[in-house]
């Protein structure tokens, strides 16, 4: 290996220097919030909150890789979370089958209709894939109204608490699951976008014409991209479903993808940590601290003012988001090699 | 014995489905227009096994529109590209492929605006050019199952092998964002390198490059040509790299075929003069 560039990455202290346990401890830290919770040092609606926190930031990874690493955008994401949601639960509650079945179906199909639905709008770009996603998921949302057998209609559908190998969850272990549900969800798409298929998505945003010219299939990147995201979405919604009991169609409304898109923005495009710290500002921030701020905590519709300054903001000041502002590792990347002027001794020709 | 002499030369006339046997590519009776602007109009050159061949021609000549017909970003209205492929002796029209599936025949090319992604490491840019030949699948991707981390490391050490090579592997790890325009360029050369190129088109290979970086690079690409035994087809401006680095030089003006020659019989000319100087008051 060159040495080079390595005394850099060998100053870290060992243990931070390998991803994966650096994902195992961040799963560790958020697994540990329980205990502050039972032992009274924080409230215990608290622990909603972060817990939607983990539910969200499932969604937001899928939307980070399409808009982060493919650079398309959709305004879909609640659509096939709801269409998750809806899939669990009435194959837990009306057919009876097992959290398994639910969680593998609940995925699958809105994958496929998502690559469907990539099949046909992939072929533009832009804001056309925008206008189509929301399209889509405005129809999905009509639908769980009016699919009274299926969706519960207006008064939406209720579980229990998941119950897996015959172990019936209870709210701690349905939140810890949710936090190993992250942290894999956080491993994989590490794994995903440093291996080829995340640089080809990366060549794809970065310069379509290199990406085509090395041979990357554009249609075929778009739809693996947008087909993540899919499955993303579909899974955010299952575990919501699961941890929140209740799944009824005003959840599923276009304020939803709009606040997944904040939390990628505001986050930092293609990063994960910021995906889930974004997710953390846009949905526990406002409910957990500016609520409780006199005068300004007072204010109707407080969140959304939020969140629309804090984009503002971040599109101005910081285009990198919150992940832009850690200072170690755009250090160590953007690190000049001291100009030592190329070898003139290696005219051969 | 007349006869076969005679053959040979009308050989590259006459419309035969195949190379001949030290070409690397034929470009024949090439077309294409925009509107109503013939920007290739007839054009036919053929490049041999290992010559580093030059396209020339004035601004506007439609240099890199022939490229982009080569590779198939544009779909010619007329004629064939013969090509012959890494795999064998195989010999395919381009014409009529999907862009993408190009560099999977052994041709590869370089962008006259180096397009390489801002938000990569060098190395991670240079791997980019062997995406072709990962064969892992999404998922042994994501969970790293071996497959996917032995071909990380070959490749990994392939594109060390390409950035070494070209002199730039002490930037290694670092983001193309900021890199100076001769090190982008370079990368752009190593990305090429990973595909086992049997013919890599440069556009404009030394546009932006100060004198002893163009003078650097002519000795590189004459490397490449050796080390990596491929065929090199270049458009370029700067004359001194043309003349100095390319065996032999096709000239083009709008479109039109010129010359076909070695570089000094480029230079005695009087069509190429011409082009390039405007025509002689009559």
């Amino acid at each position: 290996m060159n040495d080079l560039s390595s005394p850099f990455t060998n100053a870290k202290p060992a243990l931070w220097r390998n991803a994966y346990l650096r994902f195992v401890l961040f799963g560790l830290l958020i697994a540990t919030l329980p205990l502050f919770s039972s032992l009274g040092l924080m409230k215990s609606s608290t622990l909603n909150y972060i817990g939607n926190v983990l539910v969200y930031a499932v969604a937001a990874l899928g939307l980070n890789l399409l808009l982060g690493y493919a650079g398309l955008i959709s305004l879909g994401t609640a659509g096939f979370m709801g269409l998750g949601s809806y899939i669990a639960a009435y194959i837990v509650k009306d057919m009876g089958m097992s959290f398994w079945a639910a969680l593998v179906a609940a995925v699958l199909i809105p994958t496929l209709i998502g690559l469907l639905i990539g099949l046909i709008s992939l072929r533009i770009e832009g804001i056309y894939l925008a206008i189509a996603t929301l399209c889509v998921s405005e129809i999905l949302l009509k639908s769980f109204e009016q699919a009274d057998s299926i969706t519960g209609g207006m008064q939406g559908k209720s579980v229990s608490y998941p119950v897996v190998f015959g172990h019936a969850f209870n709210r701690s272990s349905t939140y810890l699951m949710l936090v190993v549900v992250l942290t894999l969800v956080m491993m994989l798409t590490h794994s995903f976008v440093n291996g080829q298929k995340g640089r080809a998505l990366h060549a794809m945003r970065g310069s379509e014409v290199a990406a085509q010219a090395m041979g990357v299939n554009l249609l075929q990147y778009r739809l693996i991209a947008f087909s993540l995201a899919t499955a993303y979405s579909a899974l955010s919604g299952v575990l919501y479903v699961f941890f929140v009991k209740f799944s009824y169609p005003s959840v599923w409304n276009m304020n939803l993808s709009l606040y997944v898109l904040a939390a990628v923005v505001i986050g930092g495009l293609r990063s994960i940590y910021g995906t889930v710290i974004g997710t953390f500002v846009v949905w526990a921030v406002p409910d957990l601290i500016l609520k409780n701020l006199p005068v300004v905590g007072g204010i109707n519709g407080l969140p959304y003012i939020f969140n629309g300054i804090l984009i503002i903001v971040v599109v101005m000041f910081a285009p990198q988001g919150i992940s832009g502002l850690w200072p170690l590792k755009k250090k160590k990347k953007r690190q000049q090699v001291p100009q030592q002027v190329p070898p003139s001794g290696k005219e051969a020709g | 014995m007349v006869e076969p002499l005679m053959d040979l030369t009308l050989a590259p006339q006459t419309t035969t489905r195949t190379l001949a046997e030290d070409d690397a590519l034929r470009v024949e009776r090439l077309s294409i227009s925009f509107g109503g602007l013939r920007a290739v109009d007839d054009l036919s050159f053929a490049v041999k096994k290992k010559e580093i061949f030059g396209l020339i021609g004035p601004n506007g000549a439609g240099k890199t529109t022939v490229f982009n017909c080569i590779t198939q970003f544009y779909r010619p209205d007329e004629g064939n590209v013969f090509f012959r492929t890494g795999k064998g002796d195989g010999v395919v029209n381009l014409v009529g492929r999907p862009v993408h599936s190009i560099i999977g025949l052994g041709l590869v090319r370089t962008f006259q605006n180096v397009e390489v992604i801002q938000e990569l490491s060098l190395l991670e840019n240079v791997l980019i050019g062997a995406h072709i030949d990962f064969k892992a699948t999404i998922f042994e991707q994501a969970f790293k199952l071996p497959r996917a981390r032995r071909e990380e490391r070959l490749f990994q050490k392939k594109a060390e092998e390409a950035l070494a090579f070209l002199g730039i592997i002490d930037r290694r790890d670092l983001l193309a964002g900021g890199q100076p325009y001769g090190v982008l360029k370079k990368v752009e050369l190593a990305r090429t390198l990973m595909a086992n190129p049997r013919l890599i088109i440069l556009d404009e290979p030394a546009a932006g490059l100060n004198d002893s970086e163009t003078h650097e690079l002519a000795s590189t690409i004459r490397q490449i040509r050796d080390a990596y035994d491929c065929t090199i087809l270049l458009v370029e401006h700067d004359m001194r790299l043309v003349m100095g680095v390319c065996d032999r030089i096709c000239a083009i003006s709008f479109g039109k075929f010129l010359a076909c020659d070695v570089p000094e019989g480029i230079k005695r000319n009087k069509l190429v003069q011409e082009a390039y100087l405007g025509e002689e008051e009559a």
